[in-house]
């Protein structure tokens, strides 16, 4: 009889004992999530102070396709301001060696279209987003640029762009990304990017964001047999500084359809969880352990108590 | 002087090394031999010269081993939580086999990782720069702290060697919390892998792009994680000539059923909540994906579903590897298979030093694995 109530006491004692530690890890791992939920709120915030009104002061490049005549002179000033190779070729694609082309499309009747394509300098970039060690940036004056020095050739901005644009350096034994920064350095000294300031056509303009879509909303609304009613850029996968007016529709010219949210914003809800999700799981994880722990104690108790009983 | 050179020529090299298959260490040995000169080749060539990636295709079988080889290597964390969290002392002996391949399949990964990154030379730039938002960045991290658990989970039977007692007591004092913070790690970059493809909704085709990439790569680890953890039981039980508990196999492989009815659950009732069930219909990505869950899940779950079943070595054997084969495939799918590329895009074909410096790794990791259950790790029973 003694001994069964020894038994059930220890019984009692190392649940409770199991349950107050249990407890106590909860406590903990809830104040750890907490803080961590309290440091995302405030990244939010400040991400989104950091973004609104400040998109339309920060400068982007309308581009007139129905200005363009294709002749290639952007693309050769863009080689030549970033010290590319054969400064005088004309570029067919994007690679390390071109950060933008003339894309010769030919149309379902037979009529040649150019689009100028580069990087679209997203508001919300997914590649900035994606990079691991943090050297593709947006920043405040509009341009997504990157820093060599820190690159380590992962390449999985290449699969989170939605255009396609980051060009990695195949031949190079240390290959680095490649990709347009809106002349970001040009920039810096009082100029326009080489290619703006390259145009014979006045197809490229450069300025502030919301000055030039307030400019192709007029265009559009004074000359509506001139383009079709759509601005690529002002709205798709949330914004991008570059924008385009078309007369041809945007699909038909090779353009990817998006809606208007990031590409980015799955992976990035899922990240914020990290610090939250990690305290939960170490505090699951621990309070099982130690309630099984105990549960495989007592039972280790009984089973000697019992065997004693039998020798006895 | 005689005798001593005829005892010589009689002894081979390594004693009754794989229950007298020596033929086997000495083909992984061979090709792990090739890879690493493929692997160090690799280094001084640049990609282009070899690999066959391109900007359309950036990433190939490196990278797709590279991610199916984490979830393998869950077998680490998966039999670490069975033993220490949940205490069922009944799989006790399945735990080192599997640790050890935790720790081998990491190297196998960081090996893989490095012949991939474009700047080898910055390996370490992920602690030096930092970037929250990134998968790739905690990803890094991740696997970088739980290879230290993992080593230290490992140490026993390493430090018993040493002359002095010390550091095998730190080591086992450790082991509970350290096997719990290597859960809560694996827990994160596990389901980090399926975030990563979460910032390509534009390239990953509908059947695969989903929300619950996060959850469902989480649960597809811990499946190849007991699959490897079965194997590994019978395999390292096979190398010390002992008899293996058909009990023991059969008990993770009730597990491993139920992990597999949640997947299955999940990726069913994903395709019914996004409404995907025409697409099964519609070509190539239908088939893929009728084939990686049939053969991959729907098969092994049918395999272990009775218990008489779950004890015949047949299905001991077959349903891990079915789950195996299913989780690389999911992992080749999303990298490779269900990528949608731009029109024009060239036709990806691995490089054949790609193909010897992949077999390589996976070869050296399943040779060092042999030698050390071998020779080093002792069996729980002998070890108490």
């Amino acid at each position: 009889m003694t001994r069964q109530t020894i038994t059930l006491d220890t019984l009692e004692q190392g649940q409770e004992l199991s349950r107050r530690s249990f407890v106590k890890g909860l406590g903990l791992g809830a104040a750890v999530a907490g803080c961590a939920l309290v440091g995302d709120v405030q990244t939010a915030a400040a991400n989104s102070t950091a973004t609104n009104g400040a998109e339309d002061e920060a400068v982007g490049v309308l581009i007139d396709l129905t200005r363009c005549s294709g002749c290639h002179a952007c693309a050769l000033a863009c080689k030549t301001a970033n010290n590319r190779p054969q400064p005088d070729v004309a570029p067919a694609q994007l690679d390390s060696g071109a950060y933008s082309f003339i894309d010769t499309r030919t149309l379902a009747n037979g009529d040649e279209a150019f689009v100028k394509r580069q990087c679209m300098h997203c508001l919300h970039p997914a590649c900035v987003s994606a990079c691991t060690v943090g050297a593709l940036r947006k920043t405040a004056e509009g341009p997504v640029v990157y820093d060599s020095e820190k690159c380590i050739g992962c390449r999985y901005c290449q699969y989170a762009c939605p255009f396609g644009v980051p060009t990695y350096e195949w031949d190079n034994v240390l290959g680095l990304i490649h990709k347009c920064e809106m002349c970001f350095d040009r920039q810096a000294g009082g100029e326009q990017p080489a290619c703006v300031a390259a145009c014979p056509n006045g197809a490229l303009r450069f300025g502030k964001r919301g000055h030039l879509l307030a400019q192709a909303k007029a265009q559009i609304a004074s000359t509506p047999d001139r383009y079709i009613d759509h601005i690529y850029g002002e709205h798709e996968v949330g914004g991008t500084s570059m924008l385009y007016l078309s007369d041809i529709p945007f699909a038909q010219l090779g353009f990817p359809t998006f809606g208007e949210t990031t590409v980015s914003g799955n992976a990035e809800s899922m990240m914020q969880l990290t610090p939250a999700l990690a305290a939960a799981v170490a505090t699951v994880a621990t309070g099982l352990h130690l309630i099984f722990r105990r549960r495989q104690q007592v039972a280790e108790f009984n089973l000697r108590q019992s065997k004693k009983a039998n020798q006895e | 002087m005689s005798t001593k050179s005829i005892s010589w020529q009689e002894k081979p090299l390594l004693p009754q090394a794989v229950a007298g298959k020596d033929w086997i260490i000495g083909i992984l040995a061979f090709l792990a031999l090739m890879g690493v000169t493929a692997g160090v080749g690799r280094l001084f060539m640049g990609l282009r010269a070899s690999t066959a990636l391109s900007d359309s295709t950036s990433w190939g079988i490196w990278i797709g081993f590279d991610f199916g080889l984490i979830a393998f290597a869950g077998a680490g964390f998966t039999m670490a939580a069975v033993v220490h969290v949940f205490h069922l002392e009944q799989f006790h002996r399945a735990l080192r086999p599997a640790l050890l391949v935790g720790l081998l399949g990491y190297m196998g990964v960081l090996a893989l990782l490095v012949l991939d990154l474009g700047r080898p030379d910055r390996f370490y730039h992920f602690l030096l720069y930092y970037n929250l938002h990134s998968p790739l960045f905690e990803i890094s991290w991740c696997v970088l702290l739980y290879s230290t658990v993992l080593m230290i989970e490992v140490s026993p039977d390493f430090l018993r060697f040493l002359p002095w007692r010390w550091p095998m007591r730190a080591a086992q004092a450790l082991i509970v919390p350290v096997s719990i913070i290597g859960v809560t790690l694996s827990t994160l970059h596990q389901s980090t892998l399926g975030t990563l493809y979460l910032n390509m909704p534009h390239r990953l085709q509908a059947l695969w792009y989903t929300p619950l990439l996060p959850l469902l790569f989480y649960v597809s680890s811990i499946m190849a994680g007991l699959s490897l953890s079965i194997l590994a039981y019978k395999a390292a039980c096979r190398l010390r000539g002992a008899a293996a508990d058909r009990d023991l196999s059969a008990g993770l492989g009730k597990g491993l059923l139920w992990i597999g009815i949640i997947y299955l659950l999940l990726k069913v009732g994903e395709l019914t909540w996004a409404n995907e069930w025409a697409l099964l219909l519609d070509g190539g990505y239908g088939r893929l994906w009728l084939l990686e869950m049939a053969a991959g899940v729907l098969l092994p779950l049918v395999l272990l579903s009775r218990a008489t079943w779950r004890r015949a070595q047949f299905v001991q054997i077959a349903a891990p590897l079915l789950v195996l084969g299913g989780v690389l495939l999911n992992r080749f799918d999303a990298t490779l298979f269900a990528q949608l590329f731009p029109a024009g895009a060239p036709v990806y074909s691995p490089h054949i030093l790609e193909w010897l410096s992949t077999i390589g790794i996976l070869a050296a990791a399943a040779l060092a694995w042999l030698l050390c259950v071998r020779f080093i790790v002792r069996d729980e029973e002998h070890a108490h």
